[in-house]
């Protein structure tokens, strides 16, 4: 699995990546999943997010680290995703071959 | 406000999730916490971050063990939670494969606690929905069931007379409606001929005052309730339809309500219909109103209403109760002669329809409950027996570091496991009992509530599983510390030598059998009570002769049969095509048939005498036709019976029972004397007397009975007694072919006119010890399981005896010690534990059999016989339970024991 490849870049991942992206320096998982819900009006469920990110951070799409710990979350300390340089290049290789195919089709599905 | 996650909540998390994810996502979780908790209040937001959070520990932890990846480390919380479920399936896995490898100890354990749970859950089924569950109406601790009670004849919830229940009505401020309904057994409940659509058919009524529906809390569905002004006799043509009725009959149309339908020929508005889950005992098909004539409303002496009340909002039961006494008091005083022994009484609906059948339901459960403790000592010894063959397997575990509690633990995964096998197995059991059950169920348990349609539900699973559980521990635990109790290597080296080890696992093993012999007498002498009471009751005579004699129940409707002569009409005309009717030997017709359940009773008096008795002098009146004691086999005794010239131009007459004649006429000869019944000064000259017959059971005394003609007129139970009639036909051929004749004889005189309720008379009587029958077959069959298991734990004692023992006993045989002395030695070992479980057994037999009491028939629940009877048995079975080991032990080759 060498090089951006847009197989092996799942829907939900690439949702989870853009919605990443839009965050900025603050997404962390609450911020993630709001971002979809006000985007694209899927409310998904909290496990599939952890599962996700963790998922892509494994697969080298992203690192996270500790924020300083907050007193209005009791102490504890929110992780906080950015993507790593792998996933933009999936991104735009992916937004690629999907602009590549939808070419054309505009004016049947319109 | 506080900025934590809800206690348990954080432990959850940090016991399930990975432990680099616990932070992040437990901070995660608690803001949103907080946030759902501002905006929708605590209660909620507690039950969503529970649910949260095990919807995230569920969906983190599988999503790691579907895809096998490397993740974070995990934390060492979970590490440890990780092994104890992962040793508990490892002891499962392990379990499976040990009770796989022993077939012959896994099928007798599943069986016997299959029997055990199987059996205790049906019960439990039975008595919950009987005893335990709320009736089917709102509030129903409220509504109480009245009575009037007439302490000096010892009953303290008889009917109620009409003009009493108006003025308790009137009068009692106590609750907030009172309703009162035609009483009647539910093995015959009243019906009416439904004609017009369709054939002409008999349905199910309750008569009952328009509040009725109100005190129970139940509206109509479609259309309204009874009106007030409805109970007033010529306005009451209104009914209410069941929900089975209207689609069965009519097709579940709901325009029939507000059109006429039928009934007894007179025509009745459909106002309403009931919702389809009201349940009431008798299962009316029609409610109509109970619409008294005013010459029966002002009756103060005949007896013949139930009555429910709800209980005003605040009303105790004990302030209910004083007012009602002091109703009570002020009606004795205005009118001493109707009620002065009288007084109003009431109990709670549930007990006045559970009545007498409780104690017998507690005891079934409580059979079930021995054969439930009886199956876990059994499968407790064969676990011990188990746990003797496996002391190298665990002794190995111990050495290699096993400790105690992780041994004790797989033992109890493994008993637990088969629990929850034979649980399984015990539902299945159940479902297939309740089945037969509900087939089965005799009429006095049919009207309880619930018992239709029991079945198995969410309790009666819950109590499976919570029973196959505590077995699993409770016949697990003993065993598992025995077997785990080792010092480490003795039994490596016991277990080698071969030497009659495990001494305090034998002596607990001697234990449960002891244990199971005793409880399996109890349950024997319990069935051997029951079976005799029932003996003892069958072989009471009814005092007439039951075989080859058809009932069969006629009601005359008012509306084409408004008078005496038009009624007698009727009846002489099929008196005389039933006579002349093929294999008829003789035809009669009563009001009140033998074992029916219905009959009244009413004050008499007796010309020129005062009667001085401690209790109310009543007699139960019963009309019947000329052919009625000979066709029924009553003997008449003295005088005469009736004949056709006994009729309403004729000196009015009455035939007395035995019961009758020895109360009220003691040395002295009732005949030529003149009585009158419920009616002051007309007065019924006594012609004859005639046997005694049960009426209400074989096990119920004979009362005092009056007979009088059909023919004559008879209004003190209001008019129209003798229009309604069971028709008893005897024949000398198959009762049951008979059914046609007569019907064919009814049709040939009114078309219109359907019959019910066409049985064998010998089936009224079947059906009148039916709960007594299935108490004793329950019982004995939860005997006859104790006994088998019980069998079977002495059997395998002693087998596991002689293979303790082997070498033991072949050294006794090379010193020269015969077969019967080896014999000897067994049998003395399993003597001692008979003795003292047969012992104990009769002690609890004693204690326990005299709650048995109201069920018992002649014979005393401490018989001596019986008691020496089953000890007996029990001792037989135990004999040839310990034969086959010991012939074994006599066959022990001293050569072969001594090499091993």
């Amino acid at each position: 699995m060498a090089g951006p490849d847009v197989s092996t870049l799942g829907e939900f991942e690439h949702v989870v990546l853009l919605a990443i992206l839009r965050l900025g320096d603050e997404a962390y998982a609450v911020a993630v999943r709001d971002e979809i819900l006000e985007r694209t009006g899927r409310d998904v469920s909290r496990g599939s997010i952890y599962i996700t990110l963790d998922r892509l951070e494994t697969k080298g799409y992203l690192r996270s680290h500790l924020a300083d710990p907050t007193p209005e979350r009791g102490g504890r300390a929110k992780r906080y995703y950015t993507l790593r340089p792998r996933a933009v290049e999936a991104l735009k290789e992916s937004r690629r071959a999907l602009v590549a195919l939808w070419r054309g089709l505009e004016s049947v599905l319109a | 406000m506080s900025a934590r996650l809800p206690r348990g909540v954080e432990a959850l998390l940090r016991r399930l999730l990975p432990g680099d994810l616990v932070e992040p996502i437990a901070g995660d979780l608690l803001e949103e916490y907080l946030d759902a908790r501002a905006r929708r209040g605590a209660p909620r937001a507690h039950v969503w971050v529970w649910w949260q959070a095990i919807r995230l520990a569920a969906t983190l932890r599988w999503d790691r063990a579907a895809h096998g990846r490397p993740l974070p480390p995990i934390g060492d919380d979970l590490r440890a939670t990780g092994s104890v479920w992962d040793s508990i399936r490892q002891d499962v896995i392990f379990g499976a494969r040990m009770l796989r490898r022993q077939p012959g100890f896994t099928a007798v354990a599943l069986v016997a606690l299959s029997l055990g749970i199987g059996a205790s859950t049906a019960m439990f089924s039975i008595v919950d929905a009987a005893l335990w569950r709320p009736l089917p109406f709102p509030r129903a601790d409220r509504i109480m069931s009245l009575a009037e009670q007439r302490p000096r004849e010892g009953r303290w919830f008889g009917p109620i007379a009409p003009a009493d229940f108006f003025d308790w009505r009137r009068d009692n401020r106590s609750f907030s409606a009172l309703a009162a309904y035609m009483s009647q057994p539910i093995s015959r409940p009243v019906s009416y001929n439904l004609t017009g659509t369709g054939e002409p058919e008999r349905v199910r009524a309750l008569q009952a005052s328009p509040a009725f529906l109100g005190v129970l809390g139940i509206s109509p569905v479609v259309g309204r309730d009874f009106r007030p002004e409805e109970e007033i006799f010529g306005r009451h043509r209104v009914v209410l339809l069941a929900d089975s009725l209207w689609r069965r009959r009519f097709g579940a149309d709901p325009s029939i309500v507000g059109r006429a339908i039928s009934f007894d020929g007179a025509p009745y508005e459909v106002i309403g219909l009931l919702p389809a889950r009201f349940w009431w005992p008798s299962a009316p098909e029609v409610i109509v109103p109970l619409a008294l004539e005013d010459s029966d409303r002002a009756l103060r002496s005949a007896h013949f209403l139930d009555a429910i009340g709800r209980l005003r909002d605040g009303v105790s039961e004990q302030q209910a109760r004083d007012d009602l006494r002091a109703v009570g008091v002020r009606l004795a005083a205005a009118f001493p002669a109707e009620n002065a022994r009288h007084a109003p009484n009431f109990r709670s609906l549930r007990d006045a329809l559970v009545g007498d059948v409780r104690p017998a339901l507690l005891i079934l459960l409580g059979a079930v409950a021995f054969v439930m403790l009886i199956a876990c000592a059994n499968v407790a010894t064969l676990l011990l027996a188990r746990a003797a063959g496996r002391q190298r397997e665990l002794s190995v575990r111990r050495a290699l570091g096993a400790t105690r509690g992780r041994v004790v633990q797989q033992m109890l995964t493994e008993s637990v496991a088969i629990a929850l096998a034979g649980g399984a197995a015990g539902l299945l059991l159940a479902a297939w009992c309740l089945a037969v059950f509900r087939a089965i169920v005799p009429a006095q348990l049919a009207g309880l509530p619930g018992i239709a349609g029991v079945g198995l539900d969410g309790r009666a699973l819950a109590a499976a599983l919570a029973l196959s559980t505590a077995s699993g521990l409770i016949f697990g635990v003993l065993p598992a510390l025995a077997a785990s109790d080792r010092r480490l290597g003795s039994s490596l080296a016991e277990e080698t030598r071969g030497a009659s080890g495990g001494a305090r696992a034998h002596r607990l093993r001697s234990t449960f059998v002891v244990a199971e012999l005793a409880l399996s007498l109890v349950l024997l002498a319990g069935a051997a009570l029951l079976i005799l009471s029932f003996r003892n009751l069958m072989n009471v005579s009814p005092g007439f002769q039951p075989r080859r004699i058809l009932t069969a129940q006629v009601t005359l409707p008012w509306s084409r049969y408004p008078d005496h002569t038009r009624t007698m009409a009727f009846f002489d005309a099929l008196y005389e095509r039933l006579g002349a009717a093929p294999r008829v030997e003789r035809v009669a017709a009563t009001t009140s048939l033998p074992f029916d359940g219905a009959d009244s009773r009413l004050n008499f008096e007796i010309e020129h005498r005062t009667l001085d008795s401690p209790t109310p002098v009543r007699v139960h009146p019963r009309l019947v036709s000329p052919g009625y004691f000979s066709t029924m086999g009553i003997p008449v005794v003295r005088g005469r019976g009736f004949t056709e010239h006994d009729d309403a131009s004729s000196v009015q007459v009455a035939i007395v029972n035995e019961a009758a004649a020895r109360r009220y006429w003691p040395g002295d000869d009732p005949i030529g004397q003149r009585i009158s019944i419920g009616a002051p000064d007309r007065w019924l000259q006594i012609v004859g007397i005639v046997g005694d017959t049960r009426h209400e059971g074989l096990d119920a005394d004979t009362d005092p009975a009056a007979y009088l003609p059909q023919r004559q007129p008879f209004t003190s139970l209001g008019a129209g007694f003798e229009r309604s009639m069971a028709i008893v036909v005897r024949t000398d051929a198959d009762v049951a072919a008979m059914a046609a004749t007569i019907r064919g004889a009814v049709a040939g005189v009114d078309a219109l006119l359907p019959i019910g309720m066409v049985r064998p008379m010998t089936d009224l009587i079947d059906e009148s010890v039916a709960s007594r029958r299935l108490d004793f077959m329950l019982v004995s069959a939860f005997a006859l399981v104790a006994v088998v298991l019980t069998a079977a734990g002495l059997y395998g004692v002693m087998a596991y005896v002689v293979v303790q023992r082997t070498r033991e006993i072949g050294v006794r045989m090379a010193l020269g010690a015969t077969r019967a002395k080896v014999l000897a030695l067994m049998f003395r070992q399993a003597g001692a534990l008979t003795a003292v479980g047969v012992a104990l057994g009769v002690v609890g037999a004693l204690l326990l059999t005299r709650s048995m009491t109201s069920l018992l028939f002649g014979v005393s629940a401490a018989d001596p016989i019986v008691l020496v009877l089953v000890s007996s048995l029990l001792t037989l079975v135990a004999v040839a339970a310990v034969a086959i080991p010991s012939s074994r032990a006599t066959r022990i080759d001293p050569l072969v024991a001594l090499r091993d």
